[in-house]
């Protein structure tokens, strides 16, 4: 790609630094929530977040397809459990997002 | 969005969240109950109104958090901060709950009534325990930042006091019925209450996994 391409191309998008993994709010809450405690399973989340099973599973699959979470699935009793983690990664991930965001409004103009 | 995300606020929300369930004011309420009817049980089975005292709240405890607020709300595990609070929590309650159980005791049940210090009189032990178990609920409270047990050591500590202004005017066992008494049911009250509303709240998911069996 030549270099007056690619300068056009950043021009026309001057949000690609943002995550959009993690920019989804949905997905947004459970990275944050994940962020702050140790791990909680696939109840507590559906409760804090307020999602439904359905759309909390789709994004649970998406952020662990990302790296972004480590989903431990178990059994207790007959019962399945499945526990979930920030990664290392999505640990990294959500704290470089964190920077971007606050240095983009920090530098937009008053 | 209109407020700022603060990460130490949902912390403290998702934190809080598990003390919603109303199951912390029951056990209290048991507890302080069993501390009313002690006298009572004492006269009627001897020693053995000890194991009253001690099981029915712990019991009751880990049963509701493990049948009725844990298949509600879900498992949560969290940061080495509070895991770290725990731990020191629990080498406290270990060395200072049987403590304060037997300077309530010794207060509620007269088991000692002439041995009493010389320069509060009768009120020495009434008024140490019931500094200590202010002290001693009020750290708890800071610690565990659950407001509720700021209350639990005043009740607790103005019922010792009570129970031993009211033990001339009011025969025993009836001035520690008054003083635990009263307080342990409406704090009971308001557990059930609050429990009735987690339940609403809270429904068993249907699809969901359940941590329970």
């Amino acid at each position: 790609m030549s270099t007056k391409k690619k300068k056009t191309m950043e021009n026309n998008q001057p949000l690609d630094f943002i995550d959009k993994i993690i920019h989804e709010p949905a997905r947004l809450s459970i990275m944050t929530l994940l962020y702050v405690i140790e791990s909680a399973d696939f109840l507590f989340l559906m409760r804090q977040t307020g999602l439904t099973f359905g759309n909390l599973s789709a994004h649970m699959s998406k952020l662990e397809d990302a790296g972004y979470i480590q989903v431990k699935k178990e059994f207790l009793g007959k019962k399945p459990h499945t526990m979930l983690r920030l990664t290392k990664k999505g640990r990294t991930a959500f704290e470089e997002y964190r920077n971007n965001m606050k240095q983009f409004f920090n530098d937009l103009p008053t | 969005m209109t407020e700022p995300i603060n990460l130490k606020d949902i912390e403290k929300k998702a934190y809080r969240f598990t003390f919603n369930d109303g199951i912390y004011d029951l056990t209290y309420a048991t507890l302080l109950i069993m501390f009313a009817l002690a006298p009572i049980l004492r006269e009627l089975i001897g020693l053995g109104y000890i194991l009253f005292l001690v099981l029915p709240a712990p019991l009751l405890f880990l049963l509701g958090i493990r049948y009725i607020s844990l298949p509600r709300i879900g498992l949560v595990k969290f940061n080495q901060r509070r895991k770290t609070t725990q731990k020191k929590l629990a080498i406290l309650c270990i060395i200072l709950v049987p403590l304060t159980v037997i300077l309530v005791l010794l207060t509620a049940v007269q088991i000692f009534p002439g041995s009493y210090g010389t320069l509060l009189g009768v009120y020495t032990v009434p008024i140490g325990a019931a500094f200590f178990a202010i002290a001693f609920l009020s750290f708890l409270a800071y610690l565990l930042e659950f407001s509720h047990l700021y209350a639990y050591g005043l009740i607790i500590g103005l019922g010792i006091l009570i129970s031993e202004l009211l033990h001339d005017p009011v025969a025993p066992p009836w001035n520690s019925v008054i003083a635990f008494g009263i307080s342990g049911t409406l704090l009971f009250i308001y557990g059930i209450i609050e429990l009735v509303r987690f339940i609403r709240t809270y429904p068993l998911p249907k699809e969901e996994n359940s941590i329970v069996n």
